[in-house]
């Protein structure tokens, strides 16, 4: 793009103060990001005070000095907003911290606005699961923001960022010389442009798809790397009778040192018209596995709100029991407009086109989410 | 990090069952392996103490005598130069050798000659009151500023020329003045009446069958003693509020309970002293908590495991409590927590089976022995393994199946019992 044909600068670089244009990731001045991705448990805050013991100190490990009981830290909850984009993480109600990590980013591009998201839901019985889910998620949201920046394949690109997670908790494991238990975590992407849908999974953190003008075409865009899953596909159980059985929690797909040769699933559709991704851990749909279901609990707030929504959605989890931390993200499709004002600078949808060719290949795409197991490049 | 820190590892199940309050952690202490000199002269800063038996029975045989003078040399030999020292001849009294006035002297050439000859002239004759041996040392050290301050308690008897009481309080008045190690020689000494002193004086106890293997060991002893960098380090331990410290054991190299020796140091935390530390030392210590039970999801901190110095913070180690309804979680049996209760049973098991064959309950001898047969071979503790084997026959060591040995020589048994304590590591 040149000069001559650009639009009005946008804005002003929040580093710099020079212009900027809404289709730059980076500043022309001073090459400041312009839209960094956000992951949570990045910023950790120190807790000042005890709940249950007045005027007792906090420790720096973040315990009372007087009771020694680990003081609730902002990390135990945290909410992200792009605009575009928006994500809820909690520690819930029965777990002693949060093990869930969730990234989000927009990157600018000529075709207009991508929105990204990446959830990790540590496994709990390997060794450091929080970092393993948070330094997953960074690896992932990083690789990912920077393919789609380069206009990258996008199959390949979240296939590729499933790698870059699987190095960190190689790094991680090498670090904290844990060869035992290597720290795992579950990963599912979501890549959303103003014409696809790219998922990408391993084990039982799921992406759904929300659509907000047909309650029905609300479905599951991913299947689960786990037991109960495979007893589902053999048709030996029933998805509620694998929901009720706790073996069948138990996931066979995972990111961590222990299982480097795992490969991802990756999906990619074209929806039919507008709607909402929504990708979460298992603390949200143990709750509310059916689709249709949690389309019911999200629409049609989550296509105006996505922060609003997810913070409703893992209330939601925390009163259904909170037995697991839980995480929400919610990408409305299309990812039009500028963050925070939806819809000012975006491209019409599929919905504006009733009838164009595109929006028939979507339909019939739509109709089935085609698995592909990418082969990586090394 | 700083070249002073010490490494504090814990290793725990920190998961409780809803309603669990026993919380276990093996907690292993290393110094650094460059801990910057005590001084920068070497040898300033220290003081060593050599006590050597001098009563009647070292005569018989003649060999402990002129075994105790070489082992008195040899131990000379290898005081650095510039720590302060001084050899004491113990009888029913005490008496200062060498230096003779009572002081300590700076170790040199010339003045480790002049001890030895002094040493050479040493003649048994008198009785044994290890009290007034310990209370002379303590008052050599008091007179010098050396803050690493260490002694060789060298006899062949039992404590006859005073009374258990005026032992008792020598030993409380040299608590925290100098540290201790005791070598019995021969067999006619008490294991007890030493592990007292040395239990107290944060030493080793041990016994030397032959006279011949005494210089060895004393050389061993010193060097030791030369590498040690920092003295009077304590582990304090802090525990929340109403939570209840059930013990505080040392245990490797060898078990030592430490939960008798508590200072209160601050609110909800007391110090136990670990004595002296070498250049890359390392201990292991198992900390046992009772807290008041959290609810599902809770994590509480149980304790704090500092290394302290005086003021100084050396390291610090967190021993925590989170309570789960994961089973999978709540019933991990920590593999060093466990390596360890099974380590303080032999030793316990030993000292059980010992003191029954003593009092002829043959029946709980055997039971006790056969258990520490089956403890040690589980653990791959051979060292204790042989020991035992010398004083039981092992029919199956698997199932601590054992016969009570008809004969068995003394020197074996108390051999046994003063290194029933020892253990042996778990792999890290």
């Amino acid at each position: 793009m040149t000069a001559e044909s650009r639009p009005e600068p946008a804005d002003a670089c929040p580093s710099c103060g020079q212009p900027v244009w809404p289709g730059d990731n980076f500043c022309e001045a001073c090459r400041a990001e312009l839209w960094p991705a956000r992951v949570s448990g990045d910023r950790q805050e120190a807790p000042v005070a005890c709940p249950s013991c007045p005027g007792s100190q906090v420790d720096a490990d973040g315990y009372c000095e007087s009771c020694g009981h680990k003081v609730p830290s902002a990390s135990d909850h945290t909410e992200l907003d792009l605009g575009l984009i928006a994500g809820v993480t909690d520690r819930g109600l029965r777990h002693h911290r949060n093990e869930d990590a969730m990234a989000i980013a927009v990157a600018r591009t000529s075709e207009g606005p991508v929105s990204l998201a990446v959830v990790c839901d540590g496994v709990s019985t390997s060794s450091n699961p929080d970092e393993a889910a948070h330094a997953g998620a960074r690896a992932a949201i990083g690789v990912l923001h920077a393919a789609v920046r380069g206009g990258e394949d996008l199959a390949i690109a979240s296939a590729r960022a499933v790698k870059a997670a699987q190095q960190a908790l190689g790094e991680l494991a090498d670090q904290h010389r844990l060869a035992m238990n290597a720290p795992s975590a579950t990963f599912v992407s979501a890549v959303l442009t103003s014409r696809a849908v790219v998922v990408c999974w391993l084990g039982d953190s799921r992406a759904y798809w929300l659509d907000a003008g047909t309650a029905a075409d609300a479905r599951q865009l991913t299947l689960d790397d786990s037991v109960g899953q495979e007893l589902v596909n053999r048709g030996l159980l029933s998805e509620a009778e694998a929901l009720a059985s706790p073996g069948a929690h138990v996931v066979t797909g995972w990111i961590g040192a222990d299982l480097r040769e795992a490969e991802p699933h990756v999906a990619q559709f074209t929806p039919a018209g507008r709607g909402v991704v929504l990708i979460c851990s298992d603390g949200l749909w143990n709750y509310r596995p059916e689709a249709a279901g949690l389309a019911e609990l999200a629409l049609p707030a989550a296509v105006t709100d996505p922060l609003g929504a997810a913070a409703a959605l893992v209330r939601f989890a925390i009163d259904a029991g909170g037995a697991d931390n839980v995480t929400a993200v919610l990408a409305p499709f299309p990812p039009h407009g500028q963050p925070g004002q939806p819809g000012q600078h975006g491209q019409p949808g599929p919905h504006g086109q009733p009838g164009s060719a595109a929006s028939d290949n979507a339909a019939a795409a739509a109709a089935r989410t085609e698995e592909s197991r990418t082969d990586e490049p090394d | 990090m700083s070249q002073t820190d010490f490494t504090v590892e814990v290793f725990q199940n920190e998961y409780l069952h809803d309603g669990g309050r026993d919380v276990n952690a093996i907690v292993t202490v290393t110094a650094p392996d460059a801990l910057p000199s005590a001084s920068r002269a070497e040898g300033t800063g220290r003081a060593e103490i050599i006590i050597v038996d001098c009563s009647g029975s070292m005569d018989y045989p003649h060999t402990k005598i002129v075994q105790a003078r070489a082992a008195t040399a040899a131990a000379l030999d290898v005081i650095r130069d510039g720590v302060a020292f001084a050899v004491i001849a113990g009888t029913e009294g005490a008496r200062p050798v060498f230096p003779p006035d009572g002081s300590l002297v700076l170790a040199n050439t010339a003045t480790r000659q002049a001890a030895k000859q002094v040493v050479a002239n040493l003649r048994p004759a008198g009785g044994t009151a290890m009290g007034t041996w310990l209370r002379l040392a303590g008052r050599l050290f008091a007179s010098s500023p050396a803050a690493l301050r260490h002694a060789i308690l060298l006899t062949d008897g039992r404590n006859e020329h005073e009374t258990s009481e005026q032992l008792t309080a020598a030993i409380q008045a040299s608590e925290g003045v100098f540290s201790c190690d005791c070598r019995g020689v021969g067999t006619d000494w008490e294991v007890a009446e030493l592990r007292r002193i040395s239990t107290a004086l944060l030493g080793t106890v041990d016994i030397i069958p032959d006279p011949a293997g005494l210089a060895a060991d004393f050389e061993a002893m010193i060097q030791t003693a030369m590498g040690k960098q920092v003295a009077d380090v304590a582990l304090r331990v802090w525990t929340p509020q109403h939570a209840e410290l059930r013990f505080v054991k040392q245990v490797a190299p060898a078990v030592e309970d430490l939960s008798g020796r508590r200072t209160l140091s601050g609110p909800q935390a007391g110090d136990y002293p670990t004595g002296a530390w070498g250049s890359g030392e390392s201990r292991d210590y198992h900390v046992c908590v009772q807290v008041t039970p959290g609810a599902v999801g809770q994590e509480m901190l149980a304790a704090r495991v500092s290394l302290v110095a005086g003021a100084d913070m050396l390291g610090q180690g967190l021993v925590r409590a989170i309570w789960t309804d994961d089973e999978a979680l709540s019933t991990r049996i920590s593999p060093n927590v466990a390596h360890y209760t099974g380590q303080a049973e032999l030793a316990q098991a030993i000292q059980d089976g010992l003191e029954a064959r003593k009092h002829g309950d043959e029946e709980t001898a055997t039971a006790k022995l056969g258990r520490a047969v089956a403890l040690a071979e589980q653990s791959g503790n051979e060292d204790t393994a042989k020991l035992l084997a010398k004083v039981v026959d092992v029919v199956d060591a698997a199932t601590g199946t054992v016969r009570l040995k008809k004969k068995v020589d003394d020197a074996d048994e108390m051999a046994l019992d003063t290194r029933s304590t020892k253990t042996v590591r778990t792999r890290k």
